[in-house]
């Protein structure tokens, strides 16, 4: 079949009002469905034509998957809350800024106006040769492209690669995987409850999704515990232009200081691998010292432990152990007086 | 129409009743041809929840307009080729690029890059709805005081930027306005220039509000 | 940063102000129209398939079940295209047509990507459907998509007749008679040896037998007395134009002409090249200008890549022909990518001896153009033209070779080949000014042109020599501006940052000459002025007539310029594009402002007494001088009709283009129709420059850098319309800026495949890359060589902007970090990291 982009195919649409109407239609059509939140990263597969499903379910008419709530000194995030609401929210600025942070760095002003907290977490690897209609181990095929020897791979990962190198590219992610975050996921026959960190899923375990989620279920709502409100935070996203770009990598830390020693940690890096990656060992080896360059540079060499470059990605080894060495004793800003 | 489950006065609550009124304010439905687009293969349910008809009422430029529109079809192509609305340009169909961005609901979105049916009940204002009374609105006004912008393809998506986000910071710092407007691409570059006429548009519409 | 010095001080009533040109207001609204903004009845659409193959041929192609299906109304392919027609010239030379060039479609696509054939339909879903109905049989031929895997021994051709494009010497003039033209580039095989190979040592470019070459002065001696012999190799990258608007194009069918709705720098020159490549041609075989209207009001964007057009603008032509209906052909940005041409990459290596004092003594360069896989690419060879004017080396020697790689076609963009030069040479003058000890500044200006500096290789045994150059006073005036001396002065490093200040200095040719002018001044007393440019932002298109408007003492609001159709009876017009507008067409006013004068003072002398001398044209007004009887412009226009001969059009001067001519005739007893082609004299090839001065800092942890200010100062003869200057300025600054931040392309060499065709992969700047003040100036001396002294600027930018910012970066981070642009933060992170250069310098589209 000859190959043609740039024009989305014909599909059915649905756009339910509530949660109930969704999860019937996700039901009803199974893994014909196709879930649209902000539909940012959607539109790319439908306009390629490399994803045509029959059925798309469009959430943005459904008023309670938005908004933000506080419950019980913490945050309930609607899956369907705009990346903009996410960072104007005045809770989320004072306690959890680490979020807002995160998610104000995500692409450009529009698509953050569009683009949901659901969405940013749930998109698809960016990949160039996945996206490009490759016929790779995550599209459902027998090889990694971006790892033979011509492949450019500078923007992959370095970390727990299983025959697909793809990395995670989400902004949020890491914001919300230190801040403890649940993600609230619905189906036909009900509720589950997903630790961030679970959420994600890598190549090992299932190389054709990002996600835990499967056919008929829906993200909800993420809930923000109040166990790191108001903590130290630190993000920080490397990107070659400064809107509109992936991370090349990205870092984020929760952090609660008490004499000078790191008492409480959770350091995550994003974009080396297929999933945001909680730093446990880091977490471990930091908690009780002195919060100092010391403490940060043996926190960053720990962390690239067992990295893994390809052939054009050798630079993510330094930036990990640079940015989490940031990530736990800041970054000295220049005085030029 | 089928009176149930319509899902074209859900959103906003725009009644059945202002929508109809609206129909024969604007005059007929818009029926400027196939182009682009035709009918389905997939067979819609139209008893099913949340199922969406294709005859459609849109809010644009202060206008209720009565519109065919396709499942998959975006809005910047409704506007463009149903609604002879061709200021909103198409640069990458994308989202990457930003000339094709309109307001909805006093928000700068792509219009490549959000279904039409998402938009029924909001308020959709393109490049063309800026002009009141003949005049220019502030910000086109300090594009033309700076001579700003050189090919213009980029300009409506720009000014459109520049107006939604001047909705939730008046008085921004130039640096300010540049992340405003940081989702629009230039491919002749003079940003230099652009921030200045916009930032003189920032300016216009303060001394008028 | 001192505030921006705009030069509007200029003792002229229109030159050098600034105004509202009459095409803004249309621009804000969103009334302007660009191509893909017509609608016309019974409007079909066109798709295209692209070869999935980087070189192949086309055994078959079965479209029987695409045709067959509802709303399709049919296909385009390569056999329905008419073959390339040669070129004759007014003089009657014929220029054989280039049977390999690009023709929209192709049975042998050369990369992947290429049209091989068009669908048409009732909209574009059909199109998309049909067109996955379409089976193509396939052969794959071998492909290559990096030149020194091609020029390796036993490397792939990307053609079946060869590799490379080799200029074959010009046949020895015959006595008397003037030189014959070289004859047109072929495709050779050229392979280097395993020696060449091995003889570059690690990141050293090898260097084989060239396809060009040429020289001056003893080189070798020069780098044998030269203190200081650095050699080094540079690659600059491949970059699409991207212009916003894509190359849509909407065609119809009336009274045998075609109307073409699409974008150009040249309303003008389309309507020949339409017309040649859709092979309507009159009976001298030129072609038809009568069967093609081109309509292009507005056109988003081109750099280069939109001269005449697009080739693929020929398909909804063909396809509207075929099937009896207008037919609209939009261009997807992917689609963009592939057929919306770039500039090629070039991997330079030059040695370049200085004495003590920072004075070069020799160049030697060698160039690989990757040429792409169609027409033949002079980047390479005019590197080091414009390295030889930039530099002004006592001796050089230029090589080159232009290899044919199976991706997609190259052309020229915002300072051709300059661009590459400037590349090439900066880093070595930026490290010999580290190595000898002499600011930066002084390094550029003991070695830049003054006056009549010479350019390139000699000619019939002289070397040519440009009309002026004021680069010195740029540079002066940016060394004070930028407080240069202040800033080499601060920290260096400060935590784990560390920041640097770079200069660099730019040219590229800044006019050409030799184009008509007309218009007529009615008898409502206003200037009606006919302009052949292309409309692309950069006001051109407007600001030339400024002169003409001026020299009549015609009030601006009394001007009215038609532009954008070719129905509006233009003359023949240069191209908005390589620097050459703002000369030429201010010539081309000046010289057809002359004749209205001329014939102004003609006809008061006629009618009120005298001799034609003794009348002055000023304030709307022939009169006597010093005083006395005089007419209005618009008595004397209704005096012009009476008279009618050269007065009102019905006679016209020998000389003028065809095109001209027939737009001259339809004006005809108007007015007082003026209308000239610029003879007048020139000495010396015009060229413009620019300093560029840049400040970066980076993060030596992260390894990026962020630009904190940049200056662009031109040498671009007098000003003319400041705003407009300014946008050129900055606008292509950043253009070049682009290159040095990120902009490139990515290819699996294995299976020969773009990867990098989004935006957000090949990343032009956004307004985030840039500081949120940039800060420009001219000069604004006359050149003394044209009438208004005002050179054109859209090029020399380029190479500066990017220079700047790479030369401040090593001066932040020291030499032999980096060896190709564009510089990201891998390649600064692991080369500090690793001490060395870390990054692949010469493997081509990573």
């Amino acid at each position: 079949m000859a190959i043609i982009r740039d024009i989305m195919p014909a599909f059915e649409l649905f756009q339910p009002a509530t949660v109930g109407d969704a999860l019937g239609l996700l039901d009803q059509h199974g893994s014909d469905a196709w879930v649209l939140a902000g539909g940012l990263d959607s539109f790319d597969w439908l306009k390629d034509r490399i994803k045509r499903p029959k059925v798309v379910i469009d959430l943005s008419q459904i008023a309670e998957l938005r908004g933000v709530k506080e419950v019980n000194g913490g945050l309930e995030i609607g899956a369907m809350t705009t990346l903009t609401e996410v960072v104007r929210n005045p809770i989320v600025k004072e306690k959890f800024s680490i979020l807002a942070t995160g998610a104000e760095l995500a692409a450009s002003p529009q698509i953050r106006n569009q683009g949901t907290i659901g969405g940013n977490v749930s998109q698809d690897a960016r990949c160039w040769y996945y996206r490009g209609g490759w016929k790779c181990y995550r599209a459902g095929g027998n090889i990694c492209f971006a790892d033979t020897p011509t492949a450019v791979n500078r923007e992959h990962a370095i970390l727990h690669a299983d025959r697909c190198v793809a990395v995670n590219p989400s902004d949020s992610a890491p914001a919300l995987i230190a801040l403890e975050a649940q993600m609230v996921i619905r189906n036909a026959k009900g509720e589950r409850v997903v630790n961030a960190e679970d959420y994600f899923v890598g190549p090992a375990i299932d190389i054709t999704h990002m996600t835990v989620l499967k056919p008929g279920d829906l993200l909800t709502a993420i809930r923000i515990p109040a166990t790191w409100a108001g903590a130290q935070f630190y993000f920080e996203k490397v990107r070659d232009r400064q809107v509109w770009d992936f991370p090349l990598m990205n870092v984020a830390s929760a952090m609660v200081v008490n004499g000078g020693n790191i008492e409480k940690i959770r350091v995550v890096i994003n974009a080396a691998a297929a999933t945001p990656l909680r730093l446990t060992a880091v977490e471990d080896a930091v908690r009780g010292q002195p919060r100092n360059t010391a403490t940060g540079e043996m926190a960053g060499k720990l962390a690239i432990v067992g990295a893994e470059p390809l052939r054009y990605n050798g630079y993510k080894l330094p930036l990990m152990r640079n940015l989490v060495k940031r990530a736990i004793s800041g970054v000295e800003e220049p005085k030029w007086a | 129409m089928a009176e149930k489950n319509n899902m074209e006065e859900a959103p906003k609550g725009i009644s059945r009743r202002s929508a109809i009124k609206g129909v024969i304010a604007a005059g007929a439905v818009s029926s400027s041809g196939a182009y682009l687009f035709r009918t389905s293969t997939v067979r819609a349910q139209q008893s099913a929840a949340g199922s969406v008809e294709r005859l459609v009422t849109l809010n644009v430029n202060g206008q209720q307009r009565r519109v065919d529109v396709m499942k998959q079809e975006t809005l910047n192509t409704t506007l463009r080729y149903k609604l002879g609305l061709t200021g909103s340009k198409l640069g990458c169909d994308r989202s990457e690029c930003g000339a094709c961005t309109v307001l909805i609901d006093d928000v700068p979105h792509y219009s490549c890059s959000i279904l039409t049916h998402t938009t029924r009940g909001k308020n959709i204002v393109s490049i063309e709805g800026l002009e009141a009374n003949g005049k220019l609105h502030p910000v086109q006004q300090g594009v033309v005081d700076e001579q700003g912008f050189q090919c213009a393809f980029c300009m409506p998506g720009f000014v459109m930027a520049t107006v939604g986000f001047l909705k939730v910071n008046p008085s921004p710092t130039r640096a300010e306005l540049a992340h405003g407007v940081s989702g629009n691409l230039c491919r002749c570059q003079d940003y230099d220039k652009i921030l200045t006429a916009l930032m003189k548009g920032a300016e216009n519409l303060r001394k008028v509000s | 940063m001192p505030a921006k010095t705009t030069p509007n001080d200029s003792p002229h009533r229109l030159v050098g102000k600034n105004y509202q040109t009459p095409d803004l207001v249309a621009k804000v609204t969103g009334r302007a129209k660009y191509a893909e903004d017509y609608r016309v009845d019974g409007m079909l659409f066109a798709r295209l398939l692209l070869s999935p193959m980087a070189h192949a041929r086309i055994r078959s192609i079965d479209a029987s079940e695409a045709l067959a299906m509802p709303g399709v109304k049919g296909i385009l392919t390569a056999d329905d295209l008419p073959a390339p027609a040669d070129a004759i010239t007014d003089q009657g030379v014929v220029i054989p047509a280039n049977k390999l060039g690009d023709r929209g479609l192709t049975n042998e696509p050369m990369y992947q990507g290429e049209p091989i054939l068009a669908v048409c339909a009732v909209d574009e879903l059909t199109c998309a459907e049909a067109i996955e109905k379409i089976k193509i049989d396939y052969e794959r031929l071998p492909h290559v998509v990096d030149p020194l895997v091609s020029l390796r021994p036993g490397g792939p051709n990307a053609r079946v007749q060869g590799n490379v494009w080799m200029r074959p010497a010009a046949p020895p003039a015959e006595p008397g008679k003037p030189p014959l033209p070289p004859p047109p580039a072929q495709v050779a095989e050229l392979k280097w040896t395993e020696e060449d190979f091995a003889a570059a040592k690690d990141g050293q470019m090898p260097m084989g037998k060239p396809a060009e070459e040429w020289s001056f002065g003893d080189w070798e001696a020069g780098l044998k007395s030269a203190d200081l012999v650095l050699d080094e190799t540079f690659v600059s990258p491949n970059t699409s134009h991207q212009p916003l608007e894509t190359r849509t194009t909407m065609a119809y069918w009336q009274n045998g002409k075609v109307y073409v709705h699409t974008g150009t720098q040249s309303t003008a020159q389309t309507v020949p090249a339409i017309a040649r490549w859709l092979g309507l041609l009159d009976e001298k075989k030129q072609p038809d200008l009568t069967k093609v209207v081109v309509i292009s009001e507005y056109t988003g964007g081109g750099f280069g890549s939109k001269i005449t057009g697009a080739i693929s603008a020929v398909i909804p032509c063909l396809l509207s022909k075929k099937v009896g209906a207008p037919v609209m052909m939009r261009i997807s940005r992917e689609e963009e990518h592939f057929i919306g041409r770039a500039r090629p990459s070039v991997h330079g290596r030059t040695r370049v001896g200085f004495t003590k004092d920072g004075r070069i003594t020799a160049i030697d360069m060698y160039t690989i153009c990757d040429n792409g896989s169609y027409d033949a690419q002079g980047d390479g060879m005019t590197a080091g033209r414009m390295a030889s004017l930039m530099y002004q080396p006592p001796a050089m020697r230029m090589r080159g070779v232009s290899v044919i790689t199976n991706t997609s076609p190259r052309v020229s963009q915002s300072q051709p080949g300059g661009f590459q030069g400037i590349v090439v040479m900066e880093p070595i003058l930026s490290k010999a000014a580290r190595k000898l000890g002499i600011d930066p500044v002084q390094i550029h200006k003991i070695n830049s042109p003054e006056g009549k500096a010479e350019i390139g290789p000699p000619v019939r045994g002289k070397r040519p020599y440009i009309t002026s150059s004021f680069i010195r006073e740029a540079l002066d005036r940016g060394q004070e501006l930028f407080r240069w001396d202040a800033r080499k002065a601060q920290v260096k490093r400060s935590g784990t940052k560390v920041r640097g200040i770079g200069v660099a200095t730019s040219c590229f040719v800044g006019g050409s000459i030799g184009f008509d002018g007309l218009f007529v001044i009615k008898p409502d007393g206003k200037m009606y002025v006919q302009s052949g440019i292309g409309n692309l932002g950069t006001e051109s298109v407007h600001d030339c007539n400024r002169v003409a408007a001026e020299m009549l003492g015609m009030p601006w609001d009394k001007v009215e310029i038609a532009w954008g159709s070719s129905t509006k009876n233009l003359p023949w017009a240069c191209p908005s594009g390589g620097s050459q507008t703002t000369h030429a067409m201010t010539r081309a006013a000046y010289i057809t402002a002359t004749d209205a004068i001329q014939k102004l003072q003609q006809i008061a002398a006629k009618d009120l007494g005298g001799k034609p001398d003794d009348y002055v044209v000023a304030n709307e007004r022939v009169s006597r001088k010093g005083g006395g009887a005089g007419m209005s412009l618009a008595q004397a226009a209704k005096r012009a009709i009476e008279l009618g001969g050269i007065y009102d059009g019905h006679e016209l001067p020998k000389g003028i283009n065809k095109m001209t001519a027939t737009s001259a005739t339809a004006l005809a007893g108007q007015g007082l129709l003026a209308v000239a082609r610029d003879t007048m004299p020139r000495d010396g090839l015009t060229h413009s420059f620019v300093a560029g001065f840049a400040e970066v800092e980076v993060d030596l942890e992260t390894g990026k850098y962020f630009i904190k200010d940049y200056l662009a100062v031109a040498d671009v003869g007098t000003v003319l319309h400041p705003h407009a200057l300014g946008g050129q300025v900055l606008g292509r600054s950043v253009l070049g800026i682009g290159h040095a931040l990120g902009q490139k392309w990515v290819y699996d060499q294995h299976y020969g495949i773009p990867l990098a065709k989004r935006f957000h992969h090949n990343r032009p700047p956004t307004i985030l890359d840039v500081p949120s003040n940039m800060q420009w100036d001219a000069v604004n001396i006359p050149d003394p060589e044209t009438p208004i002294g005002a050179r054109g600027i859209g090029e020399p930018p380029v190479g500066a902007g990017c220079m700047a910012i790479l030369n401040a970066l090593s001066d932040a981070l020291g030499d032999d970090v980096f060896r190709r642009a564009p510089v990201m933060a891998d390649s600064i992170l692991a080369s500090l990291e690793a001490g060395h250069p870390m990054e692949e310098g010469l493997t081509a589209h990573i």
